[in-house]
């Protein structure tokens, strides 16, 4: 039984990562129904960053992280301005075509540096021993996962509640052309949108490269785990994305903990995932909290 | 219809006119023109160019079924790879019993199989769901041949053909007969493709993809439409994959992965979304930035100067490759949506009335 | 225009000075997937070539060094073999992924191309279109049992887990390694594929359960890393002891895993960069002096540096036996390399009773010895002589 909490407290952590990365990428579909395939890069961008200040600039590393989470945020506003601004109003096949090339450059981009190949580990921070309490074990990058995903998800609910440009997020997500018409800046909400998810990939990649180290391939897949996550919490919802991200997390710890002892070579954790989303295309195809799109002719 | 040679506009004043394949005689003659081309230029390359020339008549076949799954119903897929290996890998099973000109087909059956069990979601839901449910069947796919014994674990299953009604094939010319197997096989597709789509299913695809509802209500079946999109998407893919089991003499797992899926769609989106010409552009289009960055990168490696000039540690001539690729396809979307295929119009009504101005 | 006008000069100017030309192809991952293996062998193999041509290795030619990214694609990979099939004629391919590299077998046996390939899939030197590959160093399925073998003498009758690489790549000492256990007295309990997830903990508790005294690993250093430092973080790095295969340890894992890393065990066939061996003194004068940085300090480099020393030792003894280089005279003098003739360069451990590179027609691994290295102090540090498994052949081949 303690291996069954300790799957699903692993899984929670694994989870707030998949969280982390999937708010940013929901706040941008739901403001401007772009599916982001470039997230992954800006995970990595963010991560390598955040490398960059502490390792080679030696600044403190709460500060290096700090000024990689702005410094992806400005990434995720540039590219906003600079390519997707000129596709308003473009079939939405064209703006989701857009982010695979931007993918591409990205990636091209990260060549130019020396992060392109080769793993790296940021400078030691946190505490090595992990914090043990009734038989479970945690270590402290998990915990900074679980963190930095409730941090922001406090965040979000009192943006959206409570602040004026976070009412208007709302808005543009519920009915661009009524919001233009009292004066909402559509624009200024598209490109804060992809503001906050370049912050939130960021927050993402530093949490992943503290778990397990850096490298350009596996920070980039982490921006394909996103998409089970937001598709079963629901493409357009901020708590969807978090359940979501959570339920896969756990869902691939407890794959690998009891449904891999019986599939030779096991690995279904790799898999499981992509049946779940699957099956929830199948059945319920707006998630657990997504708005089913009500249309007319 | 005035003289069928010298057309200078649109003069068709029925939906029999409409439907034909081609609008006039000189588009036929050019068309008879690029065939001979075809099918002399690999006498003047090299074997390697040849090759080259392959995997862009591969990958076009496989681009031609993205278009009826992406450029005519509108339904982004990422699977485009996977289907391709599910034909592969059929080959790949049935080549030792087989002749090719029926492990192929059977291999495009069975990849029209998985296209509209992947395509069921379809019958619900919309655009972006459906890109996500191929994303899904991509990576399932990847995962399950890795898991099975049968299709060697993803690593290399040989698929030999030597000899083909007594004229033997080996390297001094496998690349040369698969060219024009190739060849013909991806004439007929573009029949096909022409046939299918300049009629009433063509247009119930786009009916469709522009408003399904409407469509519904004009009486098509929205959702069996699309499952018939797929099902002909993959099976388009099932080809190019059965054709790229023989010529590259073997099915490996790398093939079929979600990067080329991605590939298939930037080269639509750069040909052309929709097009014949488009799917015959596009992969020769990626092919050959790909062969030019790469002498541009090595030209970079060989250059002292401008090695001077980059830091330690900065690799320009990687970074390259990626960097353009992705480059083009941003370019294009925000620049030339209608892709290469728009520029080919041009220069073509350009020439319609040349030497007049209109 | 301009390039047949250069290529017309570039002859020219070799006629004038009686130099001939022989070239070798390389094509790897320079960029794109195990990018972190490729970069380094990619520049070694550059590095040597420029060296070779300075010290005139090869009597009367001039070596011509194609090196190009395919960024692990096998397409790529296929087309830069046949355009230099086409093109350079060359003696020699220096190959790269698993995959890239099964798939080419059977046009390698056709043209009768000498392949000397950085994966060493066992399947690649196994029939059929075996011919004309050759393995640097002992086979991933050589060094798993190697491995095994050194457990079985560390504790009789122990429970061993396998962890693999998702692929060809990680799967091919599998079967191997399974008969192994069975002559060395070992049981496998589990084999568990894993391309690196964030969290080991299911794994790790499940081989716990099992009863696994030993990991042993076939993959790449991140996976390695993520379950070495879940090891640790479960407590259970005292009670599990991990050890891998070559494309598991190096720096890289040491980069990765950090403090989790000490007690790693390690199968390498490379000495160590710190050793004094004529090996690895050219290694730091070559990387210093091509200002590598991070690569140079790879073992992947010194990887780069034996195939491509392998391919210009065989040019060279083709020349002076033969007195041209091509692809027949290239396979005779490599598969002369054996006995007295054997290759010593000074990269790969040597044992007692057999020379550090060897080939024959029947014998397609060159290094057979290596080591067994342990990370101790943030380092791998070598705890076995060097030694040849005893056990793979019989094994594998059956005899």
């Amino acid at each position: 039984m303690s291996d069954f909490f300790q799957f699903l407290i692993s899984g929670i952590a694994v989870g707030s990562i998949y969280a982390l990365a999937a708010l940013g990428f929901v706040l941008i579909y739901k403001s401007s129904r772009v599916i982001n395939f470039a997230h992954g890069q800006l995970i990595a961008i963010g991560a390598f960053i955040a490398y960059a200040l502490a390792a080679w600039l030696k600044l403190p590393i709460a500060l290096a992280l700090l000024a990689a989470v702005l410094a992806t945020g400005l990434l995720g506003f540039v590219v906003e301005r600079v390519f997707l601004k000129r596709l308003v109003g473009q079939p939405i096949i064209s703006v989701i075509m857009v982010t695979i090339g931007l993918a591409s450059v990205l990636d091209g981009l990260m060549y130019l540096t020396p992060f392109g190949s080769g793993n790296f580990s940021y400078p030691a921070f946190l505490p090595q021993e992990p914090l043990r309490l009734a038989g479970i074990t945690v270590s402290y990058p998990q915990l900074l996962a679980v963190g930095f995903t409730a941090l922001f998800l406090l965040l979000f609910g009192w943006f959206f509640q409570r602040s004026t440009l976070g009412i208007s997020m709302r808005a543009v997500a519920d009915d661009q052309m009524a919001s233009m018409s009292v004066g909402v800046s559509v624009e200024k909400v598209f490109a804060l949108a992809w503001a906050v998810a370049g912050v939130t990939a960021a927050s993402a990649g530093m949490v992943v490269g503290t778990v397990s180290g850096l490298n350009q391939d596996s920070l980039i897949a982490i921006g394909l785990a996103v998409f089970p996550a937001v598709i079963l919490g629901g493409l357009d919802s901020i708590p969807g994305a978090v359940v979501g991200g959570i339920t896969i997390g756990v869902l691939q710890n407890l794959a690998a903990g009891y449904l891999n002892r019986f599939v030779p070579g096991g690995g279904t954790e790799l898999v499981i995932p992509f049946v779940v989303l699957l099956v929830v295309l199948w059945f319920r195809p707006h998630g657990l909290f997504g708005t089913e799109e009500i249309e007319r002719v | 219809m005035r003289n069928p040679w010298a057309q200078t506009g649109n003069y068709r004043t029925s939906y029999e006119q409409d439907t034909t394949i081609f609008a006039t005689y000189r588009e036929i003659a050019s068309v008879v023109a690029l065939l001979v081309a075809l099918l002399v230029l690999p006498q003047l390359l090299e074997r390697s160019q040849v090759l080259t020339l392959n995997f862009i008549l591969i990958y076009a076949i496989a681009v031609l079924g993205l278009n009826i799954t992406t450029g005519y119903a509108g339904l982004i897929s990422v699977g485009q790879a996977a289907f391709m290996g599910v034909g592969a890998y059929t080959v790949a099973l049935t080549a030792p019993y087989l002749p090719f000109y029926l492990t192929i087909p059977l291999g495009a059956a069975v990849a029209a199989a998985f296209g509209a069990i992947v395509g069921i979601p379809s019958l619900r839901v919309k655009h972006l769901y459906l890109a996500l449910a191929t994303l899904a069947f991509q990576e399932i796919f990847v995962w399950t041949v890795g898991r099975m014994p049968a299709l060697a674990q993803g690593a290399s299953i040989p698929v030999e053909m030597r000899n083909f009604l007594g004229y033997e094939i080996g390297f001094r010319n496998h690349n040369h007969f698969w060219y024009y197997v190739i060849l013909f096989t991806l004439v007929l597709m573009v029949i096909a493709w022409r046939n299918l789509l300049r009629g009433k299913y063509g247009r119930a695809l786009v009916a469709v993809r522009d408003n399904d509802r409407a469509a519904d209500a004009m009486g098509m079946d929205p959702g069996r439409t699309k499952l018939m999109a797929f099902a002909l998407g993959a099976l388009y893919a099932g080809v190019a994959g059965g054709l790229l089991a023989y010529f590259q003499r073997s099915v490996v797992i790398e093939e079929f992965t979600l990067a080329k899926s991605v590939g298939f769609l930037a080269m639509a989106i750069v040909g052309g979304l929709g097009t014949v010409v488009g799917s015959l552009l596009g992969p020769a289009f990626i092919e050959y930035l790909q062969l030019s960055m790469e002498r541009f990168s090595e030209w970079i490696k060989g250059s002292q100067a401008i090695q001077q000039i980059i830091p330690p540690g900065v690799d320009v001539a990687s970074a390259l490759l990626p960097l353009s690729f992705g480059l083009v396809i941003v370019l294009f979307l925000m620049f030339e949506p209608r892709g290469l295929y728009n520029w080919w119009r041009l220069v073509r009504s350009y020439f319609r009335t040349w030497p007049f101005k209109y | 225009m301009k390039r047949s006008m250069l290529l017309v000069g570039l002859t020219l100017l070799s006629l004038a000075q009686a130099q001939k030309t022989v070239s070798l192809v390389h094509s790897g991952a320079i960029t794109g997937p195990t990018s972190d293996v490729g970069g380094p062998y990619a520049a070694a193999i550059e590095d040597y070539c420029k060296y070779a041509n300075e010290q005139k290795l090869i009597p009367g030619y001039t070596l011509n060094c194609i090196v190009r990214d395919d960024q692990y694609q096998n397409p790529n990979a296929q087309r830069f073999l046949e355009e230099a099939l086409d093109r350079a004629k060359p003696a020699v391919y220096l190959g790269y992924a698993t995959g890239a590299m099964l798939a080419l077998k059977s046009l390698i046996q056709e043209v009768k191309l000498v392949a000397i390939p950085a994966s060493a899939h066992i399947g690649l030197i196994d029939p059929p279109d075996n011919t004309y590959v050759f393995l640097p160093t002992s086979s991933y399925s050589e060094q798993v049992v190697a491995l095994l073998e050194h457990i079985a003498r560390e504790k009789k009758g122990a429970k061993v887990a396998l962890v693999v690489h998702p692929s060809a790549f990680g799967r091919a000492p599998i079967e191997d390694a399974r008969k192994a256990a069975a002559q060395l007295g070992l049981s496998i309990v589990d084999v568990q594929e894993n391309g690196g997830s964030l969290d080991n903990t299911a794994l790790l508790r499940n081989l716990e359960q099992k009863g696994a005294e030993y990991i042993v690993h076939q993959n790449v250093a991140g996976p390695v890393a993520n379950i070495l430092k879940d090891a640790k973080r479960l407590g259970l790095d005292k009670k599990i002891k991990q050890l891998g295969a070559i494309y598991t340890g190096g720096n890289d894992l040491i980069r990765l895993a950090g403090d989790a890393a000490e007690g790693y065990l390690w199968a390498s066939s490379y000495y160590t960069l710190e050793e004094d061996t004529p090996g690895m003194r050219l290694h730091r004068e070559l990387a210093a002096k091509n200002n590598r940085g991070v690569l140079g300090q790879s073992h992947n480099y010194t990887a780069g540096l034996l195939a491509a020393a392998i391919a210009v030792e065989a040019m060279k003894r083709a020349a002076q036996r033969f007195g041209r280089i091509d692809n027949a005279t290239f396979y005779d003098a490599l598969v002369g390399m054996n006995g007295p003739n054997a290759f010593n360069p000074g990269f790969v451990v040597k044992t007692a009773n057999s020379p550090e590179i060897d080939f024959t027609k029947s014998e397609q691994t060159g290094g057979e010895g290596l080591r067994v290295l342990e990370v101790k102090g943030g380092k791998f540090v070598p705890i076995t002589q060097p030694f040849t498994s005893t056990l793979f052949r019989k094994v594998h081949y059956g005899k």
